[in-house]
């Protein structure tokens, strides 16, 4: 591995010809490719282009828009009034399936890893028959056998289901009762973050006194008390915050009210500026009580690197996408004026409520406070993805277990931990490291299997888009916001993951 | 002190030679950490130098700077009359005159024996098969493991291994040999049969740079004995001067604690 | 999309085996237990113990029970599926052509006999497992026969108990009728000749009976199998063994490793040549043949041979790097001039111009004595004629006769695809991790790029693109097939998932290895053909025996954007048949097996040659 060419100063012998001079052929190399990409790139497009305008197709969003004229299955507006909304609702569809999916993946995936694991016979079978079974069927045949048993349940009555009057099962979908956050939550919530603030006081207090006397304070068992009283109180005391909803209309207000210019400044500003900070702490991690060292050429290539992206994302605010800070202000705005609506609840408002599922006319009904209630196409992607990704999950738990050398649960059991108790206070925190980037992965795989509802119908934002160009034939532009939104929950996922393994690599040490 | 006493212990004979290794003020640093802070040395033709030093002080960059496993940032080396540049075709030729033996051996793994000494005669020097095979059996004798061809690395014993090691840099005929440290990694019954290869080498009037801790075969064989300290030369001398009679401080306090 | 990562983000081999786990089977040697004292150990060893085989007793019954009820539900008629067999697996194929499938599945056999026989895979196992695994064969069918539900026809129940008792007797028979059953070995040979034997005989005796589709009016008549497919099934069933048996006494003739060579190479392209021969049936235009095509390869074989032969000239020094770069020049040249429509000439001409400047770039790597500048001329001239017979062959119209328009199809259809993509995204694969890893900042940029993007967004989004707007990024003129936009696209797709796992290959690779390289004075290519890559690819064989299968699955998902695949018949096809209105749930099921066989088998399959192997034990 030769290592990166610096400048290096020679005496005595003249420069190499640039056919053999390693510097350049390295430099020159990278760069006659970078263009081939990009003439090939720009090529592409421009033709694209060409083709487009032929058949009159205009590239741009101004199509967002208009109205949009379909009807999705389910989601936070099934009428959308603009093609912008549509893609919103497919969006908090996608989501919504995306999160519960997660949520449920995880916990069945747990649980089957663990019993492959388990000391019994019986249960290691059956969990490897899981594992072998689901993993080895396409997600997508699973997500249409779902369908397919789903829709042929019998009609939607009184008495279809498991449980009379509780729990649903028909062809029109599945329901049970739900508890739902009710008109009061926030406020609840909002107080009892005021009361957690008066909790961690009393906390370091007493944190303090048992440093100073020693003895048993009994300071998580006080603090817990503490948190049920406050949650007990605010209950019903919850309305006594309603004020807090104007804290947030007037942040409403003086964000809608910041002139374009100036939010393209202070973005224009943000890049700008992290850019030379970038730089500046490189150079500051270079420096030495000797001077600043030698920089490679690396070095410097970072260093033009930040600085060209700082220009590109100039280039982006002002003149690619002017329209970037009015949409940020606007979107902020709605924005909180949405947690705004949120607060204002009337005197005995609770927070939480539960409600069992409502009928009527042979149907689920959809809106207002009603059961939990999965539509068939939403069951079907649901358990789909559910079950399959579960199956890679518990591969993953079981993994990460055996990854932890037997000398620790030989250990735990020599200082006589249950095999229980060594599994979760030994074996799992270890194991949890090495389960984690897998683990985000599969979230991610399981986010963008969320796409094959387009097999079923379900309303996400691939169905929706593609209803939408098939409109509108603007394809390419759908594509642009669906490569947006994936890549968005990609880095999401890999930023949140990335922070656990980190702060888990700090507890290690 | 250094180039001073470089010169002064050079023999008469000695210095009758060709220089085959002349670095002048060589600089190195990794990041913000200078590794070498501006070494003078020269090495004759037919040769044989032993650096010394405590870890860390700069050995192993000197000689890996010397066939450009890494890449010195300042001053001048140049191999038997090649600046080492960023020119392509001097570093092809100098990679190609001087042969390395590192302390982990790194032979390679997916090779046979035989593969893993032809490979480099064959791509490299553009031999023939069957002349750079000949080659590597008579190589393979005369480091005492005949008998081991066809093997792969992972089935040999870490002298054995060494030893093939030794033989693959033999392989491209190199004007110079660079040893890091050889025997580091290997148990004491085993030591032996490397060194006894080395000494072989320098008898036979190969020109060689060995960092070792093995005291008695710098000794035995060294020509010269070099001490380095914080990147820098500190001290270059005969074997017996180096040994029994120590110049500056830092060396003496080092022989002290190592004998 | 999905487990294509599952051990992708472990960036190192040594944490991605983990992902897959290590088996940990009782080792074959243990002598049998008694089953009291085994159901003891495992089953009833504490109070937890025992709850859990209760309560896994009763999740293990509950889900079979309904599994039976959704195969024998009233309502299901599993005739849709028995009569669909042919439509499932080869689409509109026409029958009297099917011969050609017969051929090329035959050679695939063979080729897996010699295979087997070349590496010398023991697959041979203990009577004892055997007497396990037929007793528990046959003590699952008596249970499942014991939950089916009554809708199920009564000689199916009867079967399953008959059949279960009687494994169940030869098992326990075998593991305590035979004494020390854990040291006697049943020979492959024996395990191979009787399992092809077991084949056979099921195909020519079991009432399956015959099904058939008629124009659109399903038929069935009792009895077995019609001969055309049984006696194929036959054939093959007897080439295979064959072939083991051939290749076994090659291997005793042949120096070693030669055997092994020819079929890797086999393995690497003859399924390309096979799915063509199951495809076309070119009716080559003679005349055009020998007037264009014939003296274009030979002119490329001998003319680039030549140049070739020049350039691995030892000592040409800057010379041979400089007429490289310049041929490449003018190949960039000659493609952007296409694009603009200037000097026409045939496109095979161009790639093989690519290519030709591609192999003088390496030229001065692979240079050497007169010998080996021959092997790489010769190997320049083959590759050349080859690859110009199959693009001649494609180019040509086939005379097939097919039913229906899409000509592809079926499980044949997922097969070719993914076989396909997983090659051509495996170069490309291989260029990406190099650049990812690589100590050129461009390169590393670009190449964490396309790999993140391309990983981060779903495959439908890139089947759709690809299939709806690849046509629109190429110039005016240029147009390309439905499928083969798709196929495009999956392999760009596949080749950032491929990239990554073999990053993990390259990342196991010790710094060491690189600095004897250079010590050595090879240069970059040589280093990483010699030594980085075949070290970084065997440790990355398991990711990606593993991607393949990922491969295979998602075909299914080129049934949404139009591809006559499997899903696409049994959810569309089928149900829409008059005979058949409604019936996808079988379909369903059945392909759901189909797949599931396919991967399962792969996946054992790959863990135990990985094991035979020693992968990343460095041998
Ligand atoms: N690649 C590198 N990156 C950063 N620092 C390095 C690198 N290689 C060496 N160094 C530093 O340079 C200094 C000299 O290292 P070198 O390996 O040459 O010492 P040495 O004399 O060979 O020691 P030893 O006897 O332990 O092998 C050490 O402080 C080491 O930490
Ligand atoms: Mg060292």
């Amino acid at each position: 591995m030769t290592a990166s060419t610096a400048p290096v100063t020679h005496s005595s012998q003249a420069r190499p010809p640039i056919w053999r001079n390693t510097t350049i052929l390295k430099w020159g190399v990278q760069i006659i490719v970078l263009a081939l990409v990009i003439a090939a790139f720009t090529f592409l497009v421009s033709q694209a282009k060409t083709n487009l305008d032929q058949k009159g197709i205009p590239v741009d969003y101004d199509w967002i828009n208009d109205p949009a004229n379909i009807q999705l299955g389910e989601g936070i507006d099934t009428q959308p009034n603009s093609m912008g909304r549509a893609l919103w609702s497919g969006m908090v569809n996608t989501l919504r399936i995306a999160g519960v999916g997660i949520l449920v993946a995880t916990i069945i995936g747990v649980f089957v890893g663990l019993a492959r694991l388990s000391h019994n016979w019986l249960a290691q079978k059956v969990a490897s028959i899981y594992v072998e079974t689901l993993r080895n069927i396409p997600v997508l045949v699973q997500i249409l056998l779902w369908f397919a048993i789903l829709t042929s349940l019998g009609d939607l009555t009184q008495d279809s289901g498991v449980l009379n009057d509780f729990v649903f099962l028909s062809q029109k979908g599945i329901s049970i009762p739900r508890v739902f956050f009710a008109d009061g939550f926030y406020q609840w919530l909002f107080l009892l973050l005021v009361f957690g603030v008066g909790i961690h006081f009393v906390r370091k207090r007493l944190q303090r006194k048992q440093d100073l006397e020693g003895g048993d304070k009994h300071i998580g068992l006080i603090s817990f008390g503490l948190w049920v009283l406050a949650a007990a109180i605010a209950w019903p005391a919850n309305p006594i915050m309603s004020w807090v909803g104007s804290i947030f209309d007037a942040i409403a207000d003086v964000w809608g009210s910041i002139p374009e210019t100036l939010m393209q400044l202070i973005l224009t500003a943000i890049a700008v500026g992290a850019a030379v900070i970038w730089i500046r702490r490189f150079l500051e991690s270079r420096r030495t009580p000797a001077g600043l060292a030698k920089l490679t050429d690396d070095d410097w290539f970072r260093m033009i690197f930040a600085g060209i992206a700082a220009l590109i994302a100039a280039l982006f605010i002002w003149i690619l996408w002017p329209g970037l800070s009015s949409w940020i202000i606007n979107s902020g705005r709605d924005f909180f004026e949405f947690l705004g609506n949120k607060f204002g609840g009337e005197r005995g408002s609770l927070p939480l409520d539960a409600m069992k599922p409502t009928l009527s006319e042979g149907r689920f009904v959809n809106y207002g406070p009603t059961g939990l209630t999965m539509s068939v196409f939403f069951a079907s992607l649901f358990f789909g993805l559910v079950f399959y990704t579960s199956s890679f999950i518990a591969e993953i738990v079981r993994g990460g277990v055996l990854a932890v050398p037997p000398g620790q649960s030989e250990a735990a059991a020599a200082v006589g931990l249950s095999r229980m108790q060594s599994l979760r206070k030994v074996v799992l925190p270890q194991a949890f490291r090495v389960i984690m980037p897998p683990l985000g992965n599969q979230y991610l795989n399981l986010t963008k299997n969320t796409s094959l509802a387009i097999a079923v119908g379900y309303s996400d934002v691939v169905q929706v888009g593609q209803s939408l160009y098939n409109k509108n034939n603007q394809t390419l532009a759908v594509f642009g916001i669906w490569m947006t939104f994936f890549l968005a929950c990609s880095l999401t996922t890999s930023l949140v993951v990335n922070i656990i393994n980190r702060r888990l690599e700090i507890v290690e040490r | 002190m250094s180039m001073s006493d470089a010169n002064i212990a050079l023999s008469a004979e000695m210095a009758a030679r060709d220089n085959m290794i002349t670095c002048r003020g060589v600089k190195k640093w990794f990041g913000d950490f200078q590794a070498l802070t501006g070494v003078d040395l020269t090495v004759k033709d037919r040769e044989v130098m032993v650096v010394l030093g405590p870890s860390g002080s700069g050995k192993s960059t000197l000689i890996r700077c010397i066939n450009r496993l890494e890449v010195h940032q300042e001053g001048q080396i140049v191999v038997d009359g090649i600046e080492l540049t960023n020119d392509l075709r001097n570093i092809d030729k100098i990679r190609s005159e001087v042969g390395m033996v590192f302390q982990q051996f790194n032979l390679f793994p997916h090779l046979t024996v035989l593969d893993n000494i032809t490979l480099a005669p064959v791509w490299v020097r553009k031999k023939s098969k069957v002349e750079a095979e000949a080659t590597a059996h008579e190589l393979l004798e005369r480091v005492g493991i005949p008998e081991q061809a066809a093997k792969y690395p992972g089935q040999l014993s870490g002298g054995q291994q060494q030893r093939v090691a030794i033989a693959r840099s033999l392989a491209m005929e190199p004007k110079v040999m660079l040893f890091d440290e050889p025997t580091s990694a290997l148990d004491p019954e085993m030591i032996s049969e490397v060194l006894d290869v080395m000494k072989d080498l320098a008898n036979g009037g190969m020109t060689m740079i060995v960092v070792t801790h093995e005291m008695g075969f710098a000794r035995e064989v060294a020509d010269r004995v070099v001490f380095m300290e914080a990147g820098n030369v500190v001290e270059i001398n005969e074997p017996e001067a180096f040994f029994t009679n120590p110049v500056s401080d830092r060396t003496k306090l080092f022989l002290s604690q190592i004998l | 999309m999905s487990e294509m990562s599952g051990p992708l983000v472990v960036p190192s081999a040594g944490a991605a085996e983990i992902a897959f786990g290590v088996e940990h089977e009782i080792a074959p040697e243990d002598p049998i237990t008694p089953p009291g004292r085994w159901m003891r150990e495992n089953l009833f060893s504490s109070w937890s113990n025992g709850i859990q085989t209760v309560l896994f007793a009763a999740i293990l019954i509950g889900i079979l029970k309904w599994l039976l009820n959704l195969v024998f539900a009233e309502e299901s008629d599993w005739a849709s599926v028995a009569t669909n067999i042919r439509l499932l697996f080869a689409y509109n194929y026409p029958v009297e052509q099917f011969v050609r499938v017969w051929v090329s599945l035959g050679t695939l056999l063979a080729a897996a006999g010699l295979s087997i026989a070349a590496w010398n895979l023991d697959l041979s196992f203990t009577l004892r497992k055997l007497g396990i695994n037929t007793a528990t064969g046959g003590g699952v069918l008596v249970l499942v026969g014991i939950l089916t539900p009554g809708t199920a026809p009564s000689d199916v129940r009867a079967g399953m108990f008959v059949l279960g008792a009687i494994l169940l007797v030869i098992g326990l028979a075998v593991l305590f009728g035979v004494k020390d059953p854990h040291r006697k070995r049943i020979p492959f040979e024996a395990l191979l000749i009787s399992v092809a034997g077991l084949v056979v005989a099921f195909v020519w005796l079991f009432p399956l009976g015959r099904y058939e589709f008629a124009g659109d009016e399903a038929s069935y008549a009792s009895g077995t199998i019609n001969i055309s497919t049984k006696g194929p099934w036959t054939v093959m069933m007897i080439v295979l063994v064959a072939s083991f048996l051939v290749g076994k006494a090659l291997g005793r003739v042949l120096p070693s490793g030669a055997l092994k060579g020819v079929m890797a190479a086999f393995w690497v392209i003859g399924p390309a040549f096979l799915i063509f021969v199951v495809l076309r049936d070119p009716a080559f235009d003679w005349g055009y043949v020998w007037a264009v095509d014939v003296p274009m390869a030979l002119g490329f074989a001998l003319l680039g041979g030549g140049v070739l032969y020049f350039l691995t000239k030892p000592g040409l020094g800057e010379l041979g790097r400089i007429i490289g770069a310049v041929l490449f020049g003018v190949a960039v040249f000659n493609w952007v001039a296409a694009f603009f429509g200037l000097y026409p000439m045939l496109q095979k001409g161009r790639i093989s111009f690519m290519l030709l400047a591609v192999f003088a770039i390496l030229a001065p790597t692979f240079a050497g004595e007169r010998a080996a500048r021959l092997r790489f001329a010769t190997g320049w001239a083959v590759l050349v004629v080859v690859m110009h017979w199959l693009i001649t062959a494609i180019n040509t119209p086939s005379t097939l006769e097919i039913v229906a328009p899409p000509f592809l199809g079926g499980f044949i259809l997922s097969v070719s695809i993914a076989y396909y993509v997983m090659l051509a995204s495996f170069p490309l694969g291989i260029l990406l991790a190099l650049a990812r890893t690589s100590k050129l900042p461009i390169f590393r940029v670009m190449s964490t790029v396309y790999i993140e993007i391309l990983r981060g967004v779903p495959l439908i989004t890139i089947l759709f693109f690809f299939s709806i707007m690849l046509n629109l990024f190429l110039p005016g003129g240029m147009s390309i097939s439905e499928l083969a936009a798709i196929f495009t696209g999956y392999s760009l797709f596949s080749a950032a998932y491929m990239a990554e796992n073999i990053r993990g290959g390259l990342q196991a690779i010790r710094r060491g290895q690189y600095e004897a390289s250079d010590a050595l004075g090879l240069t970059t290519v040589q280093r990483t053909m010699f030594i980085v890559l075949p070290q970084a690819l065997r440790v990355t064989i398991p990711n990606l025996v593993g991607q393949a299968i990922a491969t295979f699955k998602e075909t299914s998902l080129v049934s949404i954007v139009g591809g006559f695949e499997l899903v696409r018949i049994a959810n569309q096809t089928i149900p829409n048949q008059p005979d058949y209105i409604g019936q996808n749930r079988p379909a369903l099921l059945f392909i759901s097996l189909v797949f599931w066989a396919f991967s399962y088998s792969m996946s054992r399959a790959s863990r135990s040659l990985e094991q035979h192997l020693g992968v990343g034990t460095g041998r």
